[in-house]
């Protein structure tokens, strides 16, 4: 592999990683490249561009990227920079528009990123500008069940590939139901920490009845929603899994209730079980009966920063992380359940949540103890249930023992290395589909 | 020159009568919030209260309609009474990370505009400057407006909704464990 540097920054014998990778700009540069630069990135939902010419404005780690749905209706994922100066040529977050017009010398896009006008063509530039050859920077664009993805490797493999199994629990929520989801949102907002830090704690379970302890009480006593003791969580029967990266937590359902979401009250669980009954046999039939009535998706993230639901960490340098926070809903849910579904959200999961909030400290803690010059001597101790996942007769990837254990971290630590020790996409391994995926529902 | 302590008769409005009378309001909850006495500060909200806090958009000057999102998209708060009092609630349990130990804030507002509604309701505009300290250097100043309606309940105002705007796009630090 030449010159390019080996990282061991895992012993997966011992679950110890090294801290220089949350704090080291030599790192974190690299990782723009080999990470954010051939990885499949939500950058979207189909539902925030529904009409022609909308756009959105997102992100593909630091780069400023557009979304646009062009005059056919076809998605394009822009690098927004005039190829002229690097003037970006949007600074809305979305909106309705054909062309897109550099504010520094008038170069004009259309919406599909063809560079349409440029002032002074034939006097200024004598026709010798070759405006085919400077269209906008173009990403490779794919979704999954209305979420888009946005990749610059041209040596990537698909994203069907890319999923693979995570998939099949994936569509538990975002490929259930007929109508699709509408996004709404993001909100967003900049914490002192590392993207990855958020990431790794999305598929940490063990920290639930710690950092969360005050919002459980007052939800249990307010709400009546379950406490989530210790002791809960090390018994639960609920599965953790690893695909590609990618974690996944899932509930394995026998007594046909709905998965139970933030917002979610003693008052309000009817209204859920009444959309369950009354949307199971649309369910059943797009996942087939296995998924529709056994599995129910919980915390997930997507490799690399896409998490919990719909979330993106955009990376900003490696102190700091600007969250985007959106909320997924059934597009013909009844609004009751859009309701509670949107106000549990904000509630629980934003920058305001009564669980996010207390994420944060930790999350900036464990950065910072990266940084100084004793603290970063130390490893983080990542060795939770080691030697205790594997294969699953019933459920794809690799399975835990418990719902609580470090077996995904390691591995999206591991994951995180194969990643920056390869070369190209040739030596990043993907794992084999192997799910059955019954019923009508497609990637 | 000497001047004797007088008490003179000034007229005012009924206008500036409630003006008055709800700018002493907003201090008092100003003064509650900033020396915690956040279960005092809870019943200055009617029971039916929408506490809300849309978000901040970049859009053109000629579509200023959507700078500011709607009830209904995300929001950065959209709580009932009964969220509001789980938020207090779970600063009493002193697990409530967060904010424990607590932030130092000052809340500082003002530019009070009053408009008495047909109903009896009154509306009330006002900016604000609030300062955030946490733990040891953490710091974050928020700076915005807010519309609140308020209604008479027992003789005492309260507010029966309170619509809290940024003047943020992307929030700069951490998170919103404070109140507004």
């Amino acid at each position: 592999m030449g010159a390019t540097q080996q990282y061991a920054i895992i012993d997966p014998e011992t679950g110890k990683i090294d801290r220089r990778i949350f704090i080291d700009q030599a790192i974190y540069d690299e990782e723009m490249a080999k990470i954010f630069g051939r990885a499949w990135l939500m950058i979207g939902h189909e539902s925030l561009v529904p009409k022609v010419n909308d756009f959105f404005h997102t992100y593909m780690g630091e780069d400023p990227v557009i979304l646009t749905r062009d005059s056919q209706g076809q998605l394009h994922a822009l690098l927004n920079m005039c190829r002229h100066r690097g003037n970006r040529v949007v600074r809305c977050d979305d909106g309705n528009a054909r062309r897109f017009m550099c504010t520094y010398h008038g170069w004009t896009y259309a919406n599909d990123g063809t560079l349409e006008y440029v002032p002074g063509e034939s006097e200024a530039y004598y026709n010798a500008l070759d405006r085919s050859a400077l269209g906008l920077i173009e990403a490779r664009v794919d979704t999954y069940a209305g979420i888009v993805f946005a990749t610059w490797a041209v040596d990537a493999p698909s994203l069907e590939a890319y999923l693979g199994d995570a998939r099949w629990y994936l569509d538990t929520v975002f490929n259930r139901r007929d109508c699709g989801m509408q996004a709404l949102g993001p909100m967003k907002w900049i914490e002192p920490v590392n993207w990855k830090t958020l990431v790794d704690n999305c598929s940490d379970n063990y920290h639930v009845p710690t950092s969360h302890l005050s919002s459980l009480l007052v939800q249990s006593r307010y709400l009546g929603r379950p406490r989530l003791s210790h002791e809960e969580q090390f018994q639960s029967p609920n599965k953790h899994v690893f695909v590609n990266g990618h974690s996944l937590t899932f509930r394995e359902v026998d007594d046909n209730t709905p998965r139970y979401v933030h917002g979610m009250s003693r008052d309000t669980f009817h209204i859920f079980q009444e959309h369950y009954n009354a949307t199971l046999p649309e369910v059943e039939q797009r996942l087939g009966t296995f998924r529709a009535r056994q599995v129910q998706l919980g915390n997930h993230s997507l490799f690399p920063n896409g998490v919990l639901g719909f979330r993106l960490a955009l990376p900003r340098g490696p102190l700091k992380t600007e969250f985007w926070h959106f909320v997924l809903v059934e597009q013909d849910a009844p609004e009751a359940i859009k309701h509670v579904i949107r106000t549990g959200s904000q509630a629980n999961n934003g920058a305001a949540g009564l669980f996010e909030q207390d994420d944060i400290d930790n999350w900036c803690q464990v950065t910072t103890a990266s940084r100084s010059r004793i603290a970063r001597q130390y490893l983080q101790d990542l060795s939770m249930g080691i030697g205790h996942a594997g294969a699953h007769p019933d459920y794809p990837g690799l399975v835990s023992e418990r719902y609580i254990s470090e077996n995904n971290q390691r591995h999206f630590y591991l994951r995180w290395q194969e990643f920056m020790n390869a070369e190209s996409w040739a030596d990043i391994p993907l794992d084999p589909i192997t799910a059955r995926f019954e019923g009508t529902a497609t990637a | 020159m000497h001047t004797s302590a007088q008490t003179a008769t000034v007229m005012v409005t009924p206008q500036q009568a409630l003006w008055l009378e709800l700018m002493q309001f907003y201090i008092r909850e100003a003064w509650l919030l900033d020396e915690r006495k956040f279960t005092e500060w809870l019943d200055l909200f009617t029971e039916d209260v929408l506490y809300f806090m849309p978000r901040r958009k970049n859009v053109p000057r000629r579509e200023l309609h959507r700078e500011v999102t709607p009830l209904g998209d995300l929001a950065l708060f959209e709580d009932d009474k009964r969220y509001l009092e789980m938020r207090v609630a779970r600063l009493d349990t002193g697990m409530a990370w967060a904010e424990d130990p607590p932030s130092r804030t000052r809340h500082l507002m003002g530019n009070l505009v009053v408009e008495p509604l047909d109903n009896g309701e009154v509306q009330a505009r006002t900016a604000f400057l609030v300062y955030r300290s946490h733990l040891e250097t953490d710091q974050q100043l928020f700076a915005g407006s807010r519309e609140d309606v308020l209604r008479q309940v027992n003789g005492a105002w309260k507010v029966a909704k309170r619509t809290i705007v940024l003047d943020a796009n992307v929030l700069l630090d951490k998170n919103l464990s404070i109140f507004f």
